[in-house]
């Protein structure tokens, strides 16, 4: 809201500097954005939040002023002189949308010259940027930038019937604005027609058709109330934004439509001459008035935490326009003013009082009492997380939850269907609201490559979205953690099974093979907790590496944090550690190619009981000249140990025996002899 | 042999084995000089005393005082190059090593800033008993509006303001049953709705609006809104909580204020400022809970008050790092990520 210096001070006394006004409005609720010069006048540009329709308008914030500085109000006295004939004869209105015009108010002007605007209203307009066009539509604008409510001026002979139909738009019909652009109307929208055309957009904007001319001589003004979400609506819809919508969205003064309309006749009169026909429509002559409010004196201190005087809690609400209808003890009855939609509570009182009273007034020495917090259990999981990826030398990202098409149907090993989708796309063409982390942080590897030749090893804690069973549940927000990195694959199982022994979980962790599209199914596998799935971890399918044109395999995770936490243990508890020697032997089986390590381990695992205090893998070869085809050697190493005594060769002799015999058993593997 | 003759021989020994004794790089060849120099038989020194049978008795004090020195100075030299050999590391052979090259690098990974600075939150707020709470970014209507006083004609419900979800009967532009929220203040909702009070916590995460992305917007961002719900909880206490949390991030005594502003969810509303660096900085918004909110949660706004505020994180960590473009928070760009 633009607001003239010299245009306030018609209705206040300003003894008080430029900068101090500012800051004490500022400090009010008016949000001071920046003051201009312009011409002999200064322009300040306030900022008016939503509820404050009443301050979109010179009086209203006159009327700030007043009650912060304790001055007087001046409000312009109309007196319109009575035309002759009566305007019942010659116009009528009906109103077929009175949810969406709840008042529409019809003044005639018969005779008048349309040309200049005086001096003193141009340069009052100019002041606020808003240019001269004639004296008839610069009376509008300024009866709107003076009280807030937006009139309109039709071209009377211009409208067919000489009448106005308050209606919907119908399907496809068209109007051409003062804009001189056509728009397409539908019926949701509320239009002010003539007897065949609409010739406004209701509270938005006026028809081309019956706009006022230099020819035009005899007026119809429109002064009525349009329902805020209709004007919205249709603003939005119809991309047309106006100082009449903005001001029909924030609500305007019921009570102040019959006042601006004389008021503006009066302008036109003062200017153009002509006369006022006799009367008005009014199709709501009768505006409900809000419920009183009861304020307790009581209430301020409890919500405030400071006390205010009774006399000064009274000062301000009745400056504000609050009537005292009632009073009792510890509390007055308040009528709030027409303006004032936003006041129908008690605390919308008190906040009045604190506003005015002034914040910096309320002290900051009042403490809280002491309460135990304690960091939750998922806070010290994806602490410790954090901190075994990022000594891994893995960076965190954070990229945008809804991802393209493209990223979507990338990878996605949680669920197969389809993903939720927004009505409108967040970041060119995004519009699905990711299912994995992966295909985000496989974008960010490839864009950090293409810039930069950066290979980046990158993880990422968020949520993914799994949508449920029926189209309108809410999805599931899994917490996920995804990797995507160009460590080789056992680098990163690594990472993994070390972030599952800092969890408390068992590690390494247990996977089993899996395919998942997109990836390589040669080392898909997913990681199992105790009955569910926790992850997976795979190597990312040449053919996207190819697509995304990466440089070399990239390997990839992604782990449910829900999965993970529940298997954790997150407080580690001692073992103790066995203070007799251990025997190490190292092991060096042949077996077939198709035998894997967790079943060798697995086999080697079962043959001995607690005195078996590891298994350690040391390296696979293969000798096909001496093994023949399709078979391999696995070097692993043992480690035997008692709790409660020395363990003998002897005793390591029959264990590792024991072992041969079952490795052979299980998986036909023969000692190298 | 004359007194000078055996003297300059004694020298010769001296200068020549201590000369041998510091160019031996290994015990092998400290042991081949120990046995030039010092060994048992044909010993240099061995030598040299077998010559001191031929200097006149009368010089004899002398030139033995002198041979016993040497003698002394040579065995002691040798045992500290045999130590030396054993406890210190090899003598240099080849070039001069460059102690100014640089280090290897390590490879850590780095948090992003935007974590950094939510555990920094967490951790002031935590000191005054807020606990975190957080819950579903995907919500109901009633959830992101309703409960929170926003009533149907509200302008914050626009199809254009907000990420509704598609969902099969819904028609372009309209407003749908689920969206992205555009707020933390839906797990204040979910928290008060299973809780009796009192609640202390802060709900922290993503939220979204629509906003073109430039270098300080992103339709995506992060939140942290704090809510303390009890019997006697004012304004006051807000300001206090607020200027203890202002003291605590900025460091130092930092002056707040409170501006009106207009929240549906708080009644009064209030923005928050900052002075810092002699500018008021705007912190976030804050305010008394509505009444109608209580409400819609099942408390009695007669029997409770609270307090809430909400910031925006991104701005609290670009300001503290001197990160000029939202958008490098989100681009996963590592020449970016490593500078944190």
């Amino acid at each position: 809201m633009l607001v003239s210096w010299k245009w306030l001070s018609r209705y206040v006394d300003l003894p008080m500097p430029l900068a101090e006004l500012e800051q004490r409005l500022a400090l009010s609720g008016l949000n001071h954005e920046s003051t201009s010069s312009v011409g002999d006048d200064f322009v300040i540009d306030l900022e008016v939040t939503s509820n404050r329709g009443d301050c979109l308008g010179h009086i209203g914030v006159a009327r700030e002023v007043a009650v912060l500085y304790d001055l007087p109000l001046r409000t312009p006295i109309v007196d319109l002189a009575s035309g002759r004939d009566d305007i019942s004869l010659l116009t009528s209105v009906s109103n077929e949308f009175p949810e969406a015009c709840s008042r529409y108010t019809a003044r005639l002007i018969q005779g008048v010259k349309v040309g200049p605007s005086p001096q003193w209203l141009s340069a009052s307009l100019q002041s606020v940027g808003i240019n001269s066009i004639n004296n008839v539509v610069d009376a509008t604008n300024y009866v709107m930038l003076e009280c807030g409510q937006p009139l309109h001026a039709f071209d009377f002979d211009a409208l067919d019937g000489r009448r106005i139909v308050v209606r919907r738009a119908r399907e496809g019909e068209t109007i051409e604005a003062i804009d001189h652009r056509s728009y397409t109307l539908d019926p949701a929208m509320c239009v002010i027609a003539d007897a065949s055309h609409a010739v406004a957009v209701a509270g938005v904007m006026g028809g081309a058709a019956s706009e006022v001319t230099e020819q035009t001589a005899n007026l119809l003004i429109e002064a009525a109330v349009f329902a805020p979400l209709s004007v919205r609506r249709t603003a939005r819809k119809l991309k047309l934004f106006s100082p009449s919508s903005f001001r029909f969205e924030r609500r305007v003064d019921l009570q102040r439509v019959d006042w601006a309309s004389r008021r503006v006749c009066e302008l036109i009169l003062n200017s153009g001459g002509g006369e006022v026909v006799a009367g008005v429509i009014d199709t709501a002559p009768q505006s409900p008035q809000a419920a009183p409010v009861v304020l307790r004196f009581s209430q301020l201190k409890r919500l405030l935490g400071i006390e205010i005087d009774r006399d000064e809690v009274l000062r301000i609400l009745s400056a504000l326009g609050c009537q005292q209808v009632g009073e009792a003890a510890g509390r007055v009855e308040l009528q709030t003013p027409s303006w004032r939609h936003d006041l129908t509570r008690e605390v919308d009182l008190i906040e009045e009082v604190a506003r005015i009273h002034g914040y910096d007034k309320i002290p900051e020495d009042h403490p809280i009492p002491v309460v135990a917090s304690a960091k939750r259990p998922f806070d010290v999981a994806v602490e410790k997380i954090r901190g075994v990826l990022v000594a891994a030398g893995i960076s965190e990202a954070m990229t945008p939850s809804i991802v393209t098409d493209k990223l979507d149907a990338m990878v996605s090993p949680w669920t197969q269907t389809p993903a939720l989708a927004t009505e409108v796309p967040m970041l060119e063409g995004a519009r699905k609201l990711r299912r994995s982390l992966l295909p985000s942080l496989l974008q960010s590897r490839a864009s950090n490559w293409s810039a930069s030749s950066t290979h980046a090893d990158l993880f990422e804690i968020a949520h993914v979205y799994l949508p449920g069973k029926n189209a309108d549940d809410l999805p599931t927000e899994q917490y996920t953690l995804g990797i995507v990195s160009g460590l080789d694959f056992y680098t990163l199982k690594g990472v993994l099974d070390e972030l599952a022994a800092r969890l408390g979980l068992p590690s390494p962790l247990a996977i089993e093979s899996t395919p998942i599209d997109g990836l390589d199914d040669d080392w898909s596998v997913q990681i199992r907790g105790a009955d569910q799935t926790i992850g997976y971890l795979s190597v990312l399918h040449p053919r996207l590496t190819k697509e995304l044109k990466l440089p070399g395999e990239v390997t990839l995770a992604e782990l449910s944090l829900g999965a993970l936490l529940q298997a954790a243990k997150l407080v580690p508890t001692q073992r103790s550690v066995s203070t007799f020697p251990s025997i190490q032997r190292d092991l060096n089986l042949i077996v077939d190619e198709s035998v894997q390590w967790a079943s060798l381990e697995h086999a080697v695992r079962a043959a001995v009981g607690t005195e078996l205090a590891a298994v350690t893998y040391k390296e696979t070869y293969r000798n096909p000249g001496k093994d023949g085809p399709d078979r391999k050697r696995i070097l692993l190493a043992v480690e035997l140990q008692k709790s409660d005594a020395t363990l003998t060769g002897t005793e390591a002799d029959a264990m590792v025996a024991s072992i041969l015999a079952n490795c052979e058993q299980a998986v036909g593997a023969k000692l190298l002899s | 042999m004359s007194l000078d003759q055996f003297l300059g021989r004694v020298n010769e020994l001296e200068s020549e084995a201590t000369a041998a004794i510091a160019a031996v790089a290994d015990s092998q060849q400290l042991e081949t000089v120990r046995v030039r120099f010092l060994g048992a038989k044909n010993g240099v020194l061995k030598e040299v005393e077998k010559l001191f049978g031929t200097v006149q008795p009368s010089d004899k004090r002398v030139a033995g005082k002198r041979l016993n020195e040497v003698k002394q100075t040579l065995l002691q030299s040798f045992e500290s190059a045999k130590e030396s050999l054993l406890s210190g590391p090899a003598r240099r052979t080849g070039p001069a090593p460059d102690p100014t090259l640089p280090g290897t690098p390590m490879r850590l990974g780095h948090l992003h800033p935007v974590t950094q600075t939510i555990e920094h939150l967490k951790e002031i707020m935590g000191r005054m008993g807020f606990t975190t709470a957080e819950g579903p970014e995907v919500e109901d209507p009633w959830h992101n509006f309703v409960a929170l006083n926003i009533p149907e004609d509200h302008p914050a419900r626009d199809p254009l303001d907000n990420f509704y979800l598609a969902t099969a009967g819904a028609t372009a532009g309209a407003e749908g049953t689920r969206l992205l929220r555009s707020q933390t203040s839906t797990v204040q909702i979910r928290v008060m709705e299973s809780t009796t009070p009192p609640v202390r916590i802060i709900s922290l995460g993503r939220v979204y609006r629509p906003d073109a992305p430039d270098a300080t917007h992103f339709p995506m961002f992060h939140q942290m809104e704090g809510l303390l719900i009890d019997t006697e909880v004012t304004m006051a206490n807000l300001k206090t909580v607020l200027r203890v949390f202002a003291n605590n991030y900025l460091g130092g005594d930092v002056e707040i204020r409170f501006r009106p502003s207009f929240f549906p969810f708080t009644e009064p509303s209030v923005e928050v400022d900052f002075l810092w660096d002699g500018n008021w900085i705007e912190f976030g918004g804050a305010g008394m809970v509505d009444p109608a909110v209580l409400t819609a949660v099942g408390y009695d706004p007669e029997q409770y008050s609270g307090f809430a505020f909400g910031l925006g994180v991104e701005r609290l960590c670009m300001r503290r790092h001197e990160i000029t473009d939202i958008r490098d928070l989100f681009s996963g760009d590592v020449r970016f990520l490593r500078q944190f």
